[in-house]
């Protein structure tokens, strides 16, 4: 018998329910993306988005049931990511996953948001292991190594800064509207590399750091401005695009290596970016390692990713209470 | 009729089953670590009722279990929910709640104030309702024995709240256990037109400090 999971995502600015058939078989989703809204801030407003997903959350749930023309009865189990993310929105799926759970008396089964990720990869193809993960997006930048189905082995992470967001810091210090990123990327694409930028933690662990990288385009951006000159922007994106893919490949292909692992997935918003797709597709060819990087639309925020995710979780028995809370921040596991 | 009422816009927890005009079960706890309190004045000033505000996270950790509790595996026939002010997080805890289940199990679902819950208190006078905003503001609204408005719920500066000639400090808000009747609330609201739950929100009364700040600065801008 088949495994429906209706699964639920609220943990940053985009409202999201999915209904996924056996871990890779996407029936019904729906993404409900606020940043237009936060677009009038120039980032993700938690309180705001907090207000917009409870506005929404029936009426994503009624659309979700009605383009897979489900019933809650034909659900197996309900998926939800419990954390990271920002509390205030991640409480809105969670009452509302806890909520149809007891009413329907469903399992309730707790995703963490980086296991989403990995698993979107999961909605294109079958994950094949061993495999490395490398997952980047605006909150998060990480290695990990899984043997195995739901096994998370984190070999290193950010510092500091996610590679998503100082992307997002760059953008707003060379004046690139928001969201930074996808423009970052795309000017990266017209300029050339002639800033002086450092390579950032060029050393032996699978840690990043990139708040060192960012101040050095802020610094130069300044000097510029002090001899009276503008930077060019596609020269500055080109530059620190360079060195964020180089010490990303980089890091990835050692940690490959040294697993002696021939999968690599790249997860998050992040993997979107043209010039790291680029960079690992002819890295990975020369390397004989097989990549996966899923389609843009998996790629940001979603709940199928979680709905793949939950079916893993569940299948592992993996349950959580009605007094389930959110969490900010947990580890990977 | 039986009315499931939830209200998590303050740190105590009020969940309660009414079954014909009577509370069957009531939950009404206060949870997590203190960070301000509710305040319930009397219209000279003095301080009746208080209760303490707490961390609203945890709410959500007990809301659910306490609904499960307290329907003990029968369905309500309606929902009346607190919709705000208070705690943002807090309201929206219960809110979601009341939305879904109104949704999905196709009830109807009525929202009310969480001031006019406290000012259910019973006395000789009207009821001051007070829920502590900080920074020197209160949400207050003033409710006669009857639960008809005489004030109708403001987010205000606690010092320009001026109660027959008296300004109320922060330093009156002495801690006395509540006593709210919900009883009374439930039948004050119990021919209330109910809400579609997708057009069911919270009344915050107060906006964003990011949306004040861009209004600030598009004013500015305009002047």
């Amino acid at each position: 018998m088949s495994t429906y999971i209706l699964a639920i995502e609220t943990s940053c600015d985009e409202t999201s329910m999915a209904i996924i058939k056996d871990g890779h078989d996407e029936i019904a989703t729906v993404v409900l993306s606020q940043m237009d809204t936060h677009a009038n801030y120039g980032g993700v407003v938690p309180e705001i988005a907090s207000r917009m997903h409870i506005e929404n959350i029936t009426l994503v749930a009624e659309e979700v049931l009605r383009k897979a023309n489900m019933k809650m009865d034909d659900i197996t189990a309900i998926a939800v990511t419990y954390g990271p993310g920002l509390i205030g929105s991640l409480l809105i799926g969670l009452m509302a996953a806890k909520t149809l759970a007891f009413i329907y008396h469903k399992p309730l089964v707790p995703v963490h948001h980086i296991a989403g990720h990995i698993y979107a990869n999961n909605l294109v193809r079958q994950l094949e292991f061993p495999l490395i993960a490398l997952v980047i997006s605006g909150g998060h930048t990480e290695l990990i190594y899984m043997k195995e189905d739901y096994s998370f082995e984190k070999l290193g992470g950010t510092l500091d800064d996610a590679v998503g967001e100082a992307y997002d810091k760059v953008a707003r210090v060379i004046d690139v509207p928001y969201p930074g990123g996808p423009l970052v990327d795309k000017l990266a694409h017209e300029g050339k590399d002639t800033y002086p930028l450092p390579l950032p933690l060029d050393d032996d662990s699978y840690n990043f750091s990139f708040s060192g990288l960012k101040s050095a385009v802020i610094n130069l951006v300044h000097n510029e401005k002090q001899r009276g000159q503008d930077i060019i922007k596609e020269n500055m994106a080109t530059s620190f695009q360079n060195r964020v893919v180089e010490i990303l490949t980089k890091k990835t292909l050692k940690a490959l290596k040294e697993y002696d692992v021939h999968n690599l997935i790249v997860a998050g918003g992040v993997a979107a970016n043209k010039g790291l797709r680029e960079r690992l597709t002819k890295e990975c060819l020369a390397n004989d390692i097989h990549l996966i990087v899923p389609e843009i639309k998996y790629c940001t925020d979603n709940a199928a990713m979680i709905g793949a995710a939950g079916y893993f979780a569940y299948k592992l028995g993996r349950r959580a209470d009605l007094n389930l809370n959110a969490k900010a921040s947990d580890m990977l596991h | 009729m039986k009315y499931l009422f939830i209200d998590s816009a303050t740190a105590t927890l009020v969940v309660a089953i009414i079954i014909d005009d009577k509370i069957t079960y009531i939950y009404n706890q206060k949870v997590g670590k203190d960070m301000s309190s509710v305040i319930i004045l009397e219209r000279d000033g003095k301080i009746i009722r208080q209760k303490r505000i707490t961390e609203q996270k945890e709410n959500s950790k007990l809301i659910m279990p306490t609904v499960k509790k307290v329907l003990n595996k029968e369905k309500p026939d309606s929902i009346i929910v607190v919709n705000g002010p208070g705690s943002f997080t807090g309201i929206r805890v219960g809110l979601t709640v009341a939305k879904m289940m109104s949704w999905a199990l196709n009830i109807p679902v009525v929202p009310l104030s969480s001031l006019e819950v406290i000012a259910s208190t019973p006395t000789s006078e009207n009821n001051i309702a007070l829920i502590d905003a900080r920074r020197g503001f209160v949400y207050a609204g003033v409710y006669d024995n009857d639960l008809n408005v005489i004030m109708e719920d403001k987010h205000m500066e606690l010092a320009k709240l001026n109660i027959d000639g008296q300004i109320v400090s922060y330093d009156d808000f002495a801690g006395i256990k509540p006593n709210l009747d919900i009883l009374k609330v439930i039948k004050k609201h119990e021919k209330d037109k109910d809400i579609n739950p997708h057009k069911l929100n919270p009344k915050y009364l107060k906006l964003t400090e990011a949306e004040e700040k861009l209004n600030r600065q598009n004013d500015n801008g305009s002047k």
